[in-house]
């Protein structure tokens, strides 16, 4: 494909993604705060549902050698980059997708945020300038590298070619994770329900439980979720 | 028209997001956010530094800047895309964090976001629709830091709240 087909495949995508995101009003960091914080699960759930189409999705091409899988090398940069960027995402109150999102319905404390990704991803080239780790792609051998905490690569592919059983059985298997996970949450969801009409009938001497649907900090919303 | 002004399902709209998500990783790659906005800084500072930006080696090394890379148009469509969604349902205006304390929490979290995402090479985006899904180990290792993270910054997030 040419770099301009590219580049419009990926701005089509985009677009799609941003409406659709800004009408559904899904978030990645609520799915994941709310569900730790206020035990509502109403985007952890879509989050669950995506994961298994595009496990289906992916591994089932995969079987085939089709698409463009990533390939880097992982490891250790991986856990702590994600749990700088956890942590961040909780305190700005979105994450890549919905600082975009936010920032196209006019919120400026989303375009603050993503200044400031702007900024600490340029702190941190100067930083990489200094240590070179993680190691450049350019660098990477597929194989672990334990003296730079990696991992090497590994998916779906290199698991078929390893055992030869098709990508899509592991898929498969993982699918059926996400959804035992999926129903574990529906089942939660009921017992916090029936819960909260026990806790609704008065009962004289008892202190309003303060775990019900409705937390005590859901009037303040996060900083940039004034309206979602 | 009421198309537009109701709130769509999110388990609808991201099951058609997946779906194209599919089709986009058979072209040319599944979607991600974190590479096309370092592109775009990479792009922002050449703007600013010109040529004495090569003399960083991450902008040699990892990221050359290049404004044919196709990422950064994911990331613009995005913006373009939410604010059509916005007009159209009549949601968009102008939205400004009141407290003192709301601003502080944005800047050290885009701060944060900006790092952890060239630290590890991934975005959540990454994380959840593109590495996990692929049954890439690096999904895994991303899950398990982001799930810690977003846990460590409820608890600050909460403490601020309760101030």
């Amino acid at each position: 494909m040419s770099v301009v087909g590219q580049c419009i495949a990926a701005f089509v995508f985009g677009s799609i993604v941003g409406f659709l995101v800004q009408r559904s009003r899904f978030c990645n960091t609520a799915a994941l705060r709310d569900a730790m914080m206020f035990k509502t699960y109403r985007n952890t759930k879509a989050l669950l549902v995506t994961m298994m189409i595009l496990t289906v999705g992916f591994t089932t091409f995969m079987t085939f050698g089709d698409g463009y899988p990533l390939r880097f090398d992982v490891g250790i940069n991986q856990v702590i980059g994600l749990f700088l960027f956890g942590i961040g995402m909780v305190l700005a109150g979105a994450c890549t997708v919905s600082t975009w999102v936010k920032a196209g319905e006019g919120n400026v404390g989303a375009m603050w945020a993503l200044l400031f990704t702007f900024i600490g991803m340029f702190i941190f080239s100067l930083v990489w300038s200094y240590t070179y780790w993680p190691p450049a792609s350019a660098a990477m051998t597929g194989e672990p590298n334990l003296a730079g905490l990696q991992f090497g690569f590994a998916n779906a592919s290199t698991l078929q070619e390893k055992t030869g059983i098709p990508a899509l059985f592991f898929g498969l298997l993982q699918t059926a994770v996400l959804y035992a996970v999926y129903r574990a949450i529906l089942r939660k969801e009921q017992r916090i329900a029936t819960q909260n009409q026990r806790v609704s009938q008065p009962r004289p001497g008892n202190e309003p439980a303060l775990t019900g649907h409705e937390p005590a900090l859901a009037g303040n919303k996060p900083a940039l979720e004034s309206e979602s | 028209m009421e198309l537009f002004k109701k709130t769509y399902d999110p388990v609808i709209s991201l099951a058609i997001i997946s779906v194209l998500n599919i089709f986009l990783f058979l072209t040319v790659g599944a979607w991600t956010v974190g590479g096309g906005e370092t592109m775009m800084t990479g792009l922002i500072a050449e703007f600013f530094l010109g040529d004495e930006l090569a003399r960083i080696p991450f902008w040699d090394l990892v990221f050359k800047p290049d404004p044919g890379y196709w990422k950064i148009y994911i990331s613009l469509g995005m913006l373009f895309g939410a604010l059509v969604g916005a007009l159209l349902s009549k949601e968009f205006y102008w939205r400004v964090p009141r407290h003192l304390s709301e601003w502080v929490m944005i800047t050290i979290g885009g701060l944060l976001m900006g790092i952890g995402i060239r630290l590890a090479f991934v975005c959540n985006v990454s994380t959840f629709f593109g590495l996990t899904p692929q049954m890439n180990l690096g999904g895994y290792l991303s899950m398990t830091g982001i799930i810690a993270g977003a846990w460590v910054g409820s608890l600050i997030y909460k403490k601020v709240l309760e101030g």
